[in-house]
């Protein structure tokens, strides 16, 4: 039963993991805080139904135009909104109240398109694995391999030349600069792929629960969680810290009730932020050095 | 008329909201989303004074503000030590756990099913149970908050909380516990977030928590980021635009169906193009520079 339960938090886990990945990716990087990652999980997730369901598009197709259309959302809310917000103002904060536009207009539009009520794109229940006393649906068996595939994949690109830059650019955006790097596509090229891995999280779940225009609200909170958790100046705490919010969830549903969850979420978000603000995998710095 | 009165009441309820939330977004520059659950607390509280024990309203209102005031303390001493985005994240983890108590705490708060029956406020044998009666206590308790925010903006404690605003660290440097600052400017607006809550449920006299959600808290500062925010005008001029947006959508015959989409999607227009143009909205001070 504990062994049952640990497997599927990690399952739950994985895809949080890959979404938080996608939104530490964009916030260790570019600073913006970004809201909008929850619309644009929001809008792979329609893309895939409207492709895959209404159009009869085959499923892995509908997949590649719902992550095309999650990179091509993510790099509009840069160009669109935060780059002349950065251009005008310095403050963070301005980012974010841009954000939360961007993150309404959106679901707003979602909603008013295809209705607010659940859409399915599987009917009945999933055929399922067995391992050992572990029994897992095909979509928990997908969703795991589809992390191990991003965390290989992450961890392969922190070795090239481009994921070296990418950990320069988020210590010092001005020092890559001067090296004679343009950032503007640096930064587009950092939310176009911290959007695809909302995008490949949204599909899995899309196409195994379903959606409406809300998941990508508890998506973005899931994700801001877990990085927070993890630790925002390391790139692994997202995934580290996904994984745990997963296990911890799917032990609070055991014990206590599903209905439960999102608050027992949030009050491992305010202890974390109290007791250990640099997360799991963080270390503690100096005011002058943070950022 | 009726029809009129309805929205001077909502006025009255929002423009205490937003000069609440101007308090702690306007003038000391914390970015808040979780002031819905403070308007929540303060509706939840009297309604529960109200319903429970028969208290009168104008008992069950101070009492509420005093709740609200003591849960803020619950999210400002260990989250006003954070800076920036952490501070928001905190605000807005405060509010989901708040949202969760009040949707899933059923033998406490009714959960999902809401309460109804909240009785009409009456003061010394005076019931306000007509509109008219209604809009001059909502107009009256806003036209107090206002003149309250306005005499302590204004004085000292004001201008060290835009002090902070501009420049925290300067503040500490000079000698201010600006933490102490931010704290008592935090359970201020916590404080009259719950005046609000408490007329609007003494109002609609059935509440639920699908009034107080995250969405409801970046309504707030859509307000006052598109009205502006920093001074006194800004979040009324924002207040009146925003309620009145609706009201307008109404006479164009959208149908009820899409209209709180196309509302919405309105508002967030707006706010992005506030924040891009014009940062420091239609007639505030501060806009996050």
């Amino acid at each position: 039963m504990l062994l049952q339960l640990l497997a599927n938090g990690l399952c739950a886990g994985a895809l949080y993991a890959i979404v938080a990945l996608g939104f530490g990716l964009i916030y260790r990087t570019t600073g913006v805080f970004h809201f909008a990652h929850g619309a644009v999980y929001t809008v792979a997730a329609y893309l895939l139904y409207l492709f895959g369901a209404t159009m009869g598009v085959p499923t892995i197709g509908a997949v590649v135009i719902a992550l095309i259309g999650a990179a091509v959302a993510g790099v509009l809310s840069e160009v669109v909104v935060y780059r002349p917000i950065a251009r005008r103002i310095s403050s963070p904060l301005a980012t974010l109240i841009g954000s939360f536009g961007i993150y309404l207009f959106t679901v707003n539009a979602i909603a008013l398109i295809f209705g607010n009520e659940t859409k399915v794109l599987r009917p009945g229940v999933d055929i399922t694995f067995s391992f050992g006393p572990i029994v897992l649906t095909r979509f928990q068996l997908l969703a795991f391999l589809a992390f191990v595939a991003v965390f290989v994949g992450f961890l392969l690109f922190k070795r090239t030349q481009l994921g070296r830059l990418l950990l320069a650019f988020a210590d010092n955006p001005m020092l890559v600069e001067v090296l004679g790097w343009n950032t503007s596509t640096i930064r587009i090229g950092v939310f176009a792929a911290g959007s695809i891995l909302a995008g490949i999280a949204a599909s899995l779940s899309a196409l195994d629960v379903g959606m409406d225009p809300y998941v990508g609200m508890s998506a973005l909170l899931m994700s801001a969680v877990a990085v927070i958790v993890g630790g925002v100046k390391v790139f692994e705490g997202a995934i580290v810290g996904g994984i745990l919010l997963g296990i911890v969830q799917s032990l609070v549903v055991w014990r206590l009730s599903a209905r439960w969850m999102d608050v027992f979420t949030f009050i491992i978000l305010v202890l974390f932020l109290l007791l250990r603000p640099e997360g799991l995998l963080g270390k503690a710095v100096r005011l002058e050095e943070a950022r | 008329m009726n029809y009129l009165f309805h929205i001077l009441v909502m006025i009255g309820i929002y423009v205490i909201l937003t000069q609440s939330l101007n308090l702690v977004m306007g003038y000391t520059g914390l970015l808040s989303v979780c002031h819905a659950a403070f308007y929540g607390i303060g509706a939840y509280a009297s309604t529960l004074l109200m319903t429970g024990w028969g208290v009168n309203f104008f008992v069950a209102l101070p009492v509420a503000v005093i709740v609200s005031v003591l849960l803020s303390f619950v999210v400002s001493i260990p989250s006003l030590r954070l800076k920036g985005d952490y501070f928001v994240l905190a605000t807005l983890g405060f509010q989901a756990i708040i949202f969760g108590i009040m949707y899933n705490w059923v033998s406490f708060t009714r959960g999902p099913y809401g309460i109804p029956g909240i009785p009409i406020p009456t003061l010394f044998g005076f019931a306000f149970d007509s509109p008219a009666s209604y809009t001059l206590l909502s107009l009256g308790l806003a036209a107090l908050v206002v003149t309250f925010i306005y005499l302590i903006t204004s004085s000292q404690f004001g201008r060290v909380l835009r002090a902070i605003r501009e420049d925290e660290i300067a503040t500490q440097a000079l000698g201010r516990n600006t933490v102490l600052f931010k704290t008592t400017a935090f359970a201020l607006g916590a404080g009259i977030a719950a005046i609000a809550g408490s007329l609007y449920a003494g109002y609609v006299r059935y509440i639920d928590p699908t009034s107080f959600t995250v969405a409801e808290s970046l309504f707030l500062v859509t307000i006052l980021a598109i009205g502006g925010s920093g001074n006194i005008q800004g979040p009324v001029v924002g207040t009146i635009i925003l309620v009145l947006l609706p009201e307008v959508l109404r006479f164009l015959r959208i149908p009820d169906t899409i209209a709180p989409n196309i509302r919405m999607m309105l508002y967030a227009l707006a706010l992005i193009l506030v924040v891009i143009y014009r940062p420091r909205g239609i007639a505030g001070e501060y806009g996050f520079e």
